[in-house]
């Protein structure tokens, strides 16, 4: 009843009802329970009765699926169970012969801790000698050798998995007996970190097989528009996806809520996002906030306390925030809390939305779009108990991505979940991971190849003539002076790191790019909440000298962009215009930077850093004459018309594809090239590319219509940053012309907006607002 | 320029910044910090300069000049011996004297510690014969005396590590099983700290009252295989016992890692002597490190020239490979070789010193 309240108030109070913008509904759904093709081991049916558990159609679709041998991905929401659909065909085979291993990954700590203790119990329940163990950088020196020995689940990160595999002898037993592989949130891997992720696994996969064995994969993911895709190109095997939800849930509120309804907003999102956290916790609903940052988790709890002390202090007291970073002791302490109701407000970071064991509550409140809608889902997934009501609500950021939501709910609503993008083919990731393949077994062409793809041959013979590897009659054997397995990040491409350093105290690691954009002498850098002044760029140590500072004032830098068509590799024409997909040449120059305060512009600086040039993947588009010439006759701007375009096509291109704005660069230009046609070009910001713009290209249609959509529909006057402002544009937003962009993008998506397969959510149209 | 080609040139790049060592300010002991080494930036200019003399003086120098060896062939491939002759004193072990002592500790027994043994001793048990009489002890008691009465090397290694310490005089002691022809002193040479090619091999054994110390030079990476199978064929003869300094933590596992690495069996369990825990226990509060090169100087007064500093061994060699001019791997022979010879000088002083015949 509670729920029903709170939903009533953010519809009636005059405050909340001009933010309130849209209310989805989607009604409660009853458990479907399904059958098992094979008999569990005994040991395990009596685990499951006498846990009172009764296993779902989705877990015994999955159960069936890897007992039959297959490659399985399992996709359904957060809390319906997943890991209990893996861990007990993990079990029953583990069961069945006793030298059998498993391999789980995980991204983080927390995550690596609660699965050993799931397991434990399991394993204590059972009688099923599982010996599950974690291997990682905490694992103490004393333990290893037993733990190699012995244990026959293995938990570890890729990170500690990519430096074991240079000492695979250590672990022969294991890689002999391996036969299943778990990847837990297995979404996380993907893009530039993904395609390292997958290089590392046809690694493991080498390994495995030179000791005789051939595991089988299992994946748990959130749920993605091309999961068979996306698990095929992980890990290099077909795959049966494992999606129908069978868990139950109560009705379940969505309310899309916008601070900036009238396009200036009165306070910040955060703000706001504070006092409807108080409004739930007060209408009695256990409820969790998400905000973007650690900072702004901590400041929100401060903000909400705060306000909560007027009423009484044990309700301030009831706040909390919670942290992965946090000790774990103080985690279980709050979860502790959260389970017997002693706290009823936690906020946090998008960290929480990994499956850490806090259960499920009433309320969720998003503070912003967190980037992608399989995000969305997993955060708003926390609200629910089995079978109750349940409340989710998004913030909306005056920015072009949130903003296009709450101006068209319906799209967020029937929105299809983003496509998540693997490149295995981006040579300058390969060649890494053949170095440190080379350093784990002598690497041989013949018995090689199918572990890695086509450009194994080519990329062999150039890391030959760099002498890292040596050709000897058992193969190339790796003989560089470091250590392969240190000279490649898995986080980052294979580029130069600068490292910031703060008084002899190192803070983080760079690629040239992000050190240029963002830590440039002169520049105000953000890292973990604190700030600091660049002092200094050694551009031949690779060395940036950092000292913390207080000012209230920012840098942006300033950008020239040139691009040149080394070759095109696809055409299509959408509407009469031509795009193309191919690979380009890019050429970014920093030339000076902003120091702003707040919108003011308190003086530019110039800067003198070498250009960065390089080569990647792009899709363009050349407008068409009649479009240009219906701009020029209104007596629009033709640049700042494609200029807006361009500047809304990146915010909207993470609808489709999963990346960050920062993996994508844009150029937009009146009259490019010998024929001076006015084109608008989008590339992969990293060298070689990565499959984005390569996605995209293949998603155009959708991607102009809803560009148009978020353009044409938008209150603002001549544009702002909900449509077309860039707060990252290398241009100063100059030129921008929102008229001019609206009439080239209602050209580009000319007919009426034809959607993709939608898939709604539940069916239902939403409630009026 | 297509992609491919700059790859190259960008690991190289980045293999360059991965260096496994800090160059220090001379004296500064915390230059490297918890975890890395360090050279003193003298030391490093000194291997540098000498690096530079080498090239010139050695230039046109044909490897076979400059290293006269036998070539090997086994089912590795082929690679190159080269070997050389050397005194040695060797000692016996005073079988008898410690053979008595071993049975008067009691604290040999499981069970019986420094204060149990006192209480012992004064109610008359005097060995650990005696206390297979008495109540309390008589079985673990019988369990030792089994285990000495067997001498099984490596057995009474791990009783002794578990009762006293591995480098306990006892533990030394074993080597009483072992005539002189079973050692086989041992050091190798490699391109890093792990995971990279083992680039040379010393291997010394004792013929004749003589120190035979034989060098598989890899003349290029591929002959590694081979010059790992001739090393592990010297350990396979009828008793072998290993001598190492610190390899029980590096060599012996660089091996298996190699070993592993190419698909060679892995080698068996093998009583191994590690000089470093022995002079450890020996010296250490004495000199200020227990580094070889500190003791074979202290002790053996051996005194080096032209040396090498071990960590900058993978650049002299990945020098040879580049230019091909021989002149950087005689430091790097040079070096090893008298490693494994202070290596076996220092092994029987410690022995003669501890259980050796009076």
């Amino acid at each position: 009843m509670a729920v029903a309240d709170v939903v009533n108030l953010l519809g009636t109070n005059p405050v909340y009802r001009k933010r309130h913008t849209c209310h989805h509904v989607s009604d409660p759904e009853p458990a479907r329970y399904g059958t098992l093709d094979l008999p569990l081991p005994e040991a395990i049916n009596a685990y499951l009765t006498h846990s009172g558990i009764q296993l779902y159609t989705h877990q015994c679709e999955a159960i069936n699926s890897i007992r039959a041998g297959k490659n399985v991905i399992i996709t359904t929401p957060t809390a319906s169970g997943k890991t209990l659909a893996f861990n007990i065909p993990v079990f029953a085979g583990l069961d069945a012969n006793t030298e059998s291993r498993a391999l789980y990954l995980y991204p983080t700590k927390a995550l690596s801790n609660d699965q050993y203790i799931t397991l434990k119990t399991m394993e204590k329940f059972t009688g099923i000698p599982a010996k599950p163990a974690i291997y990682d950088g905490d694992t103490p020196q004393s333990k290893r050798a037993a733990i190699r020995e012995n244990a026959r689940i293995v938990i570890s990160n890729p990170h500690e998995l990519h430096q074991v595999l240079s000492w695979h002898a250590k672990w022969s037993p294991f890689f002999s007996n391996l036969k299943f592989v778990v990847i837990d949130e297995a979404h996380r891997y993907r893009g530039v970190f993904g395609s390292q992720i997958a290089l590392l696994i046809r690694r493991l996969l080498r390994v495995a097989h030179f000791y005789g064995s051939d595991p089988q994969f299992i994946l748990s993911t959130a749920t993605l528009a091309n999961p068979e895709e996306f698990a095929g190109h992980l890990v290099g095997r077909p795959f049966t996806l494992v999606d129908a939800d069978g868990s139950p849930h109560g009705t379940r509120h969505f309310v899309l809520y916008n601070p900036f309804y009238d396009g200036i907003g009165e306070r910040s999102a955060h703000q706001e996002t504070k006092d409807l956290l108080l409004s739930c916790v007060k209408g009695n609903l256990q409820t969790l906030c998400f905000t973007g940052s650690r900072k702004m988790a901590e400041l929100v709890t401060i903000w909400t306390r705060e306000d909560a002390r007027r009423t009484s202090a044990r309700l301030a007291d009831s706040i909390s925030a919670y942290r992965a970073g946090y000790l774990p002791e103080e985690r279980r302490k709050i979860e502790q809390q959260l389970k017997n109701g002693e706290i009823r407000g936690v906020v946090s970071t998008n960290a929480l939305e990994l499956g850490i064991d806090i259960g499920s509550l009433d309320a969720v409140i998003i503070d912003g779009y967190p980037g992608t809608m399989i995000s969305t889902r997993q955060q708003a997934g926390r609200a629910g108990r089995k079978g109750g009501e349940s409340l989710a609500v998004l913030v909306a950021q005056a920015n072009p991505l949130d903003q296009y939501f709450m101006h068209h709910p319906d799209q967020f609503f029937s929105r299809s979940h983003e496509h998540a993008i693997i490149d295995t083919e981006n040579p300058y990731i390969v060649s890494g991971h053949l170095l440190c393949a080379a350093a784990e077994l002598p690497l041989r062409e013949e018995v090689d190849a199918v572990f890695f793809g086509s450009s194994f041959e080519p990329i062999l013979a150039e890391l030959a003539e760099s002498a890292l590897i040596t050709k000897t009659p058992r193969g190339w054997v790796y003989a560089g002076r470091g250590r392969a397995a240190d000279a490649v990040r898995l986080d980052g491409m294979a580029a130069e790191s600068f490292r910031i350093m703060c008084h002899g105290r190192l803070l983080e690691t760079m690629d040239r790019n992000q050190a240029y954009r963002e830590a440039h002498k002169g520049a105000i850098m953000l890292h973990q909440g604190e700030t600091y002044l660049v002092n200094e760029m050694d551009l031949e140590t690779h060395m940036i000298r950092v000292t913390e500072t207080d000012v209230d004032y920012y840098t942006q830098p300033l950008k020239e962009v040139n691009l040149r068509i080394i070759k095109t590799l696809e055409t299509r024409e959408i509407n009469g215009v031509k795009c193309a997909f191919g690979d380009v040449e890019v050429t970014e120059q920093y030339t000076g930077y902003k120091i702003k305060k707040g919108d003011t512009i308190l003086g530019v600086e110039p800067l003198s850093l070498p250009p960065l040039i390089f080569q990647t993947k792009a899709f363009w588009l050349i407008v068409p004459g009649n479009i240009t010439t219906s701009v020029l006759a209104a007596g629009l701007d033709l640049a700042g018309g494609l200029h807006g375009a361009e500047h809304a096509l990146i915010a909207l291109m993470p609808l489709h594809v999963m990346c960050d704005r920062w993996d994508i660069g844009g150029l937009s230009t009146p009259a490019f090239g010998e024929n001076s046609e006015p084109t608008i070009f989008i590339y992969d910001g990293y060298e070689g590319g990565i499959g984005l713009a390569e996605k995209a290209f293949s998603l155009l249609p959708a991607l102009f219509s809803d560009t148009r959509d978020l353009v044409r529909d938008c209150p603002c006057d001549k544009g702002c940053p909900s449509c077309i402002y860039s707060p990252k544009c290398g241009n100063d937003n100059i030129p921008l012309d929102k008229e001019a962009t609206v009439k080239i993008l209602m050209g580009l998506a000319l007919l009426p907006e034809k959607c993709e397969t939608i898939e709604c959510l539940t069916g239902q149209e939403p409630a009026a607002p | 320029m297509q992609a491919e080609s700059r790859i190259g040139a960008l690991w190289q790049q980045r293999m360059n910044t991965l260096r496994e060592y800090d160059v220090v300010r001379d004296g500064n002991v915390f230059g490297a910090g918890l975890t890395g080494t360090c050279i003193f930036s003298s030391e490093y200019d000194n291997a540098l300069a000498l690096l530079d003399k080498l090239r010139s003086q050695y230039n046109g120098v044909a490897f076979d000049t400059l290293f006269p060896g036998k070539e090997v062939s086994n089912e590795g491939g082929t690679c190159i011996a080269l070997e050389s002759q050397h005194a040695l004193h060797t000692t016996t072990v005073d079988t008898d004297r410690l053979t008595q002592e071993m049975f008067a500790d009691l604290t040999l027994v499981h069970g019986v510690g420094n204060v149990s043994e006192r209480r012992l001793k004064a109610r008359g048990y005097q060995t650990i014969a005696d206390l297979t009489e008495h109540p309390k002890f008589k079985t673990a008691a019988r369990q030792v005396i089994e285990r000495l009465t067997r001498a099984d090397p490596d057995d009474v290694m791990e009783l002794v590590g578990t009762r006293h310490a591995k480098s306990h005089p006892f533990a030394l002691g074993t080597a009483g099983s072992f005539e002189a022809e079973d050692y086989v002193f041992l050091d190798i040479e490699t391109l890093g700290l792990f995971s990279r090619p083992i680039i040379l091999f010393g291997v010394g054994t004792i013929e004749q009252d003589h120190l035979i110390v034989r060098q598989y030079l890899l003349r290029d990476i591929c002959e590694e295989a081979a010059a790992l199978t001739a090393t592990v064929g010297q350990f396979s003869s009828r008793n072998p016992a290993l001598v190492t300094f610190n390899g029980k933590a590096f060599d012996l596992p660089y091996i298996q890692d190699r070993l592993g690495y190419y698909g060679l069996g892995a080698i068996s369990r093998i009583p191994h002597f590690d000089v470093l825990h022995f002079s450890r226990r020996r010296w250490k509060g004495l000199y200020s490190s227990c580094r070889l090169s500190l003791l074979e100087k202290e002790i053996l007064g051996v005194a080096r020239s032209d040396d090498v500093p071990g960590q900058m061994v993978p650049e002299f060699y990945e020098t040879y490979l580049k230019t091909k001019n021989c002149g950087p791997l005689v430091p790097i022979v040079d070096h090893n070789r008298q490693d494994v010879v202070s290596l076996a000088h220092l092994f029987f002083y410690l022995l003669g010193e501890t259980c050796g015949c009076r």
